[in-house]
């Protein structure tokens, strides 16, 4: 299993644009993080998927919540089993 | 009377004040305070993540479904969201 989280936190911060990409447990405990996201971050970033997620309750889908600014946007979503936040330049 | 309404492809729109309560509100979200209360709650979590990930802070926070996509910003000390459906030959919709 740490394996494959490790293969898949290499393979998403090989994408160029990417700054650092996390991944954390339904309860918020980090996983793995690659580049510039702190792995404290991993509690807030779970809190704020299962969040979005209340907006519409009755959706089988799971919603992306993306932050940005003029510089940067980190992208979040959680499948409810796991939550995968990355953190991108902004496309210019 | 409010711009929001002429946004295009807009479904919905609230506006609230910095603590949460309805200004005004249309669309599918017209007097829906539960998604002015998870909205609320969405942009105070998203203050905690400022300071751990993003030091700049931020402008928008989007949340996006299949067809459709939440967009809230803060102006003029107020909470601006806006529902918008997406049109279905574009992935999302154009930036406002």
């Amino acid at each position: 299993m740490e394996r494959s989280i490790i293969k898949c936190l290499d393979n998403i911060s090989e994408v160029a644009s990417v700054r650092g990409c996390l991944l954390a447990d339904e309860q918020g405990l980090c996983l793995g993080v690659r580049g510039g996201i702190s792995p404290q971050s991993s509690g807030v970033i779970t809190a704020l998927s299962q969040q979005a997620g209340l907006l519409e309750p009755h959706s089988t889908k799971h919603p992306v919540v993306i932050l940005e600014n003029d510089f940067r946007q980190c992208y979040i979503h959680g499948n409810g089993k796991v939550v995968t936040a990355i953190q991108k330049t902004a496309a210019s | 009377m409010l711009n929001l309404e002429r946004i295009p492809d807009q479904v919905g729109y609230l506006l609230l004040t910095e603590d949460g309560a309805v200004i005004s509100s249309g669309g599918e979200m017209e007097n829906d305070e539960r998604i002015a209360n998870v909205i609320y709650g969405l942009i105070s979590l998203a203050d905690k993540v400022d300071s751990t990930i993003q030091e700049e802070g931020y402008k928008r926070i989007s949340v996006v479904y299949d067809d459709h996509c939440y967009v809230i910003c803060l102006s003029n000390k107020k909470i601006h969201v806006v529902k918008r459906k997406f049109l279905q030959n574009h992935t999302e919709p154009a930036v406002a």
